[in-house]
């Protein structure tokens, strides 16, 4: 597969970065200077030298909630060929998650990423899963290398917004 | 979370009636100062030591529930650092708003057994779970306690957020040291206590018999008046120091007494220089002064420029002191001072012949003699 259709957007999806509530997106053990920002958001995400990295050890604890109710379809995890993630699970709907409960729920999916996958290759979810989505939890477990620090270059959620309103999109009515 | 050491070692007394008393008491102004400093902050409280770690307060945003457990402390067996770090750990975990950020304080008053290498460890790991850390070192200091709880505060620290105070047996309080700390300092907690409790705290040598804390206002009175006084008496002994060097320079007398007092006087900018004072002649004495006062007030000004002041400077200093000399009644009110300072030995032969030798200067002018006289005695 060419680097260009493997960087093209699974059909019928969308990018789903405008629904993302940026207020309530938490990053644990990430380093202070290299944050979750410098993967997700637009325009940060697509530079190469802008990273998120990992502190104290490997693994990284994501959580992105969104504006309004949204379907999962895949998700591209771009890092660098070392200290790339390798086992991620995503969690749907787990408020407030920490390392230490991270083995209580039975995981939405686990995906291990390939080489393929690292470069921008999309990684298709399992769909009924995440049919009814607010927020998805991705935890990094390990990486390519085993090494103490993870990289990742970018994080792009694929899917589509289910039919509902979106009540902060609500404005009030002035009586006139 | 604050985790209070309650080990067999509170009992020493080398702290304002003993440790125990005197963690509790600075426990207490955390727990009052985070309250106010925001009414969501919630703290809670657990003990170490004991039969096992045991949770006092989980957090909460009463202070009077806080303040109803800190009472009644018992004092028994030793610190379990590890299982008091995951039970606070576990306390924060289930914080009613979990959108606060997490923190503990550590007391830490005996030994620390744990290795250097656990330390870091579960440094890592609270810093893993975005947890901050204070650590309050008192009491105990060997077995290189600072410097494992050191490396413990490092293996937590992200961007500057987790603190470390090493506080040595003394007089003082613990709270008073505390809040004097950065781990005051950076959250804002100082602006919520009132500025009576900083008078009364930041500066306890000022003692006029009076409660700061009843009347604020008279409190702010007696500092400024204070410092007004500390500022009109430090320009006077500058204007003595001066004086004194002139009056060397045409009398030619025996300097040691002068250079004694110049050297305590200047000894408040620089120590180092002063070492050479006894060394140099009349003329560098005088400059001394200006050019430290040089140094303080035009340091940004270029070097050629600042010649040019120099003698500019030593030109108005040594015109004010002609006019000074010859203002009688200055120098007569300063002779009086000059002997009631503390330093200074009226009986002493260098200082009284110099004092006749002043006597002898109005005499020769033929002015006030009798007024000058009843001054100086």
């Amino acid at each position: 597969m060419s680097a260009e259709s493997a960087s093209a957007i699974p059909k019928g999806q969308v990018d789903l970065l405008d629904f993302v509530d940026w207020s309530g997106v938490e990053c644990l053990n990430q380093s202070g200077s290299h944050t979750i920002f410098n993967a997700l958001k637009q325009g940060y995400r697509e530079d190469e030298g802008l990273n998120l990295v990992s502190d104290a050890d490997e693994q990284l604890l994501i959580y992105i909630p969104f504006n309004q109710v949204i379907k999962l379809h895949s998700i591209v995890i771009k890092g660098p060929e070392e200290e790339g993630p390798k086992t991620v699970k995503l969690f749907s709907n787990k408020e407030h998650m920490g390392f230490s409960n991270v083995n209580d729920y039975p995981p939405s999916d686990t995906v291990v990423l390939s080489e393929d996958n690292l470069k921008g290759k999309p990684v298709i979810l399992k769909y009924v899963k995440f049919q009814n989505v607010r927020s998805v939890t991705i935890f990094i477990e390990d990486n390519q290398l085993d090494g103490e620090t993870t990289k990742v270059e970018k994080i792009v959620l694929y899917g589509t917004t289910v039919e509902t309103t979106d009540m902060k999109g609500l404005k009030k009515i002035e009586d006139h | 979370m604050i985790c209070i050491d309650n080990s067999e070692w509170m009992r020493n007394g080398d702290y304002p009636s003993n440790r125990l008393e005197a963690q509790s008491d600075a426990c207490k102004f955390i727990c009052c100062a985070k309250t106010q400093s925001n009414p969501k902050n919630a703290v809670g409280i657990l003990t170490m030591a004991g039969k096992g770690v045991r949770v006092l307060v989980t957090p909460t945003s009463r202070l009077r529930k806080m303040l109803a457990f800190m009472d009644g402390l018992n004092i028994g067996g030793e610190v379990n650092l590890a299982a008091g770090f995951q039970v606070a750990q576990l306390a924060l975990k289930h914080r009613q708003n979990q959108k606060q950020q997490q923190r503990i304080i550590l007391f830490a008053g005996s030994p620390v057994k744990q290795d250097k290498e656990v330390l870091e460890m579960i440094g890592r790991k609270l810093k893993k779970h975005n947890v901050d850390l204070d650590v309050v070192s008192f009491g105990e200091e060997d077995e290189g306690k600072a410097e494992k709880l050191e490396a413990l505060v490092a293996a937590v620290n992200n961007s500057d957020n987790s603190r470390i105070i090493h506080i040595p047996p003394g007089a003082r309080d613990l709270s008073d040291v505390l809040f004097s700390s950065p781990l005051f300092a950076g959250n804002g907690f100082a602006e919520a206590i009132t500025a009576a409790t900083v008078a009364a705290k930041a500066w306890p040598d000022y003692d006029f018999g009076v409660d700061f804390n009843l009347d604020p206002d008279l409190a702010l009175a007696l500092r400024a008046s204070m410092e007004e006084e500390k500022a009109r008496q430090e320009a006077t002994a500058k204007k003595a120091a001066e004086e004194a060097a002139k009056h060397e320079k045409g009398e030619a007398q025996s300097t040691s007494q002068y250079v004694i007092m110049t050297e305590n006087f200047s000894a408040r900018r620089s120590k180092t220089e002063n070492k050479a004072a006894d060394q140099m002649d009349d003329n560098d004495l005088l400059q001394q002064p200006i050019a430290m006062s040089m140094d303080v007030s035009s340091s940004s000004i270029a070097t050629r420029d600042m010649e040019a002041d120099f003698e500019a400077l030593e030109l108005s200093v040594q015109d004010r002191c002609d006019r000074m000399l010859a203002d009688q009644s200055f120098v007569s009110s300063f002779l009086a001072k000059l002997t009631r300072l503390p330093g200074v030995d009226p009986n002493n032969t260098t200082v009284k012949d110099y004092l006749a030798s002043m006597r002898g200067q109005p005499e020769q002018k033929g002015e006030n003699k009798e007024q000058q006289e009843d001054k100086k005695l």
